[in-house]
């Protein structure tokens, strides 16, 4: 028990002049058995089978080879969901990320002294990302009914949980004196924040929302699974018809579209100029 | 004018930074607060425009007796009074000129903040501002591009666009090299004369602060332990305010030193 109590506490060393320090111990031997213990757990509960693995991986490349060629004359019927999936990200995006804008000054404890108004944002910010979004698309399509619609709300709601523990994290972190200045001019908290703030955090807001709506389409094209519309309906009846011509042309056309947008939304990215910070 | 009367501070950690402060400061006065660090200089500077609150003891400012001032009447009471910071306090990422119109900004209405929109006598203004300083060149250059001593310009144009009465300057040159410093303090005295604007320094630089200000105040652990013309002060003066504080006697000169600044001589 000695020892244990030592082994936390860390080294004390012992300058020439009698003065004591006590170096702090490192975590890493501590963090390393950690993750060995969960990674063993993790194998054992899985049941993850090495052999199974190593005998099925070319069923892969089989059905790979089923979807080609992707049957071209199918395209046509794959632009309406497609671009249905590409709208219910874009309106999601938009409105969960400028829902998120009041919330993440209130969730920011620099700029809200009451902590009970921090804290309760917080907490709702943290239960609405906990839920994966096929699960609230789930939920959503039995309140709303079948359709984009759904796919929409439960996107706009983790576009707000997301970009909004993003934002308040960086609002937090901002360099804190120009508000100090702006309150010392006699401005309130709203006008400082403005004019103090919003200046430092826009380029990470927009860079985060942008990146949040590539992520989405991708989401959102797994959706329809659920009902929640979009592209995930029509592949998920193709899989189940074992109609791997037209599922290649469904995953071929949505990998362009993902390919484009993240492209688009890489260069905008580098417009907002993140250094001087 | 600013009167202290029998003002005490005490934070809530319990730290006692302000102890039975009088002091008197009339329009137009250039004063210097010396003193070590963690003396309450800053806290003496920030409780007259009430940045920090102070536990008891009056102290009126321009005829206000500032104790019971919140709200919006506080933030009308702060307009008066322009603030300069050691480390310039400007919103990084925006223009010089963006900086200097923060200050119009509490006269504005919302909608008008929101957006940024600055009507052309504000800008011509801010810029008037900047060219007082001699920086009119850079309007439209980011801050974070600017040097430090551009940057204390910037915000010393902010402060002047605010028109105010009394400018409290925390460390003001603490962090600009001494070629720089004394622009910026020549820019203080210059402010000083020609608009009669009462200027209150906190400051290491001893030499620099007989150099240009007209009175000094000494605070020690919380007390001001001197009040008087700059000419007044000698090394037994000094030596009562940075005085044998800790194991051998530290003298003024090897305060800068220790602080890691310039090295300053009288």
């Amino acid at each position: 028990m000695q020892k244990m109590s030592n082994l936390l506490k860390g080294k004390q060393l012992v300058l020439s002049n009698g003065k004591c320090i006590t170096k702090k111990r490192s975590m890493v031997p501590l963090i390393l058995v950690i993750v060995l213990a969960f990674t063993y757990l993790s194998v054992v509960i899985t049941g993850f089978d090495l052999g199974l693995l190593m005998r099925r991986w070319k069923e892969f490349f089989i059905l790979l080879g089923q979807m080609f060629p992707p049957d071209l004359n199918y395209a046509a019927k794959v632009w309406g969901p497609l671009i249905a999936t590409i709208q219910m990200s874009f309106l999601g995006t938009l409105v969960g990320a400028v829902l998120a804008i009041p919330f993440a000054i209130i969730a920011a404890s620099n700029i809200m002294k009451s902590r009970i108004l921090v804290g309760l944002t917080r907490l709702l910010i943290s239960i609405l990302r906990a839920i994966p979004t096929l699960v609230t698309a789930l939920i959503a399509t039995y309140i709303f009914g079948l359709g984009s619609f759904a796919g929409t709300v439960s996107i706009c709601i983790f576009t707000f949980a997301y970009v909004g523990k993003i934002m308040y994290e960086q609002i937090e972190t901002v360099f804190m004196g120009p508000f100090e200045a702006m309150e010392s001019m006699g401005n309130g908290k709203l006008y400082a924040f403005i004019k103090a703030v919003v200046p430092q955090v826009l380029p990470i807001y927009l860079s985060t929302t942008l990146f949040c709506f590539e992520g989405n389409v991708r989401y959102a094209a797994i959706l329809g699974y659920v009902g929640a519309g979009g592209i995930g309906l029509i592949l998920n009846e193709k899989i189940g018809w074992r109609e791997y011509e037209c599922v290649g042309m469904i995953l071929l056309m949505l990998y362009i579209t993902v390919f484009i947008i993240e492209s688009i939304s890489r260069a905008l990215r580098k417009t907002f100029d993140l250094r001087g910070r | 004018m600013i009167l202290f009367e029998h003002v005490n501070k005490t934070y809530s950690n319990g730290f006692k930074a302000l102890t039975d402060i009088n002091l008197k400061i009339e329009q137009g006065e250039f004063v210097a607060i010396i003193g070590l660090s963690g003396a309450g200089k800053s806290t003496l500077i920030r409780s007259i425009n009430k940045m920090i609150s102070v536990t008891d003891g009056t102290l009126v400012v321009n005829g206000e007796n500032i104790s019971n001032l919140k709200g919006k009447s506080l933030r009308r009471f702060r307009r008066q009074i322009g603030m300069i910071f050691q480390s310039f306090n400007l919103v990084p990422r925006t223009t010089a000129i963006q900086n200097v119109l923060t200050a119009k900004v509490s006269d504005m209405p919302f909608w008008r903040v929101l957006l940024g929109i600055f009507t052309k006598k504000e800008q011509i203004e801010a810029l008037e501002a900047l060219d007082r300083e001699g920086i009119l060149d850079k309007a439209y250059m980011r801050v974070d591009q600017l040097s430090g001593g551009q940057q204390q310009r910037v915000a010393l144009a902010r402060t002047l666009l605010q028109k105010p009465q009394i400018i409290l300057a925390d460390e003001p040159v603490a962090s600009l090299d001494p070629i720089t410093a004394v622009q910026v303090m020549e820019d203080f005295k210059r402010i000083n004369r020609e608009d009669n604007i009462t200027v209150i320094i906190n400051i290491h630089h001893i030499d620099m602060a007989l150099k240009y200000v007209d009175r000094i105040v000494g605070i020690k652990a919380g007390r001001i332990v001197f009040d008087g013309k700059a000419s007044e002060v000698n090394q037994a003066v000094l030596d009562c305010i940075y005085g044998e504080e800790k194991e051998g006697t530290i003298d003024a000169k090897n305060v800068e030193f220790v602080k890691g600044e310039t090295v300053s001589t009288i």
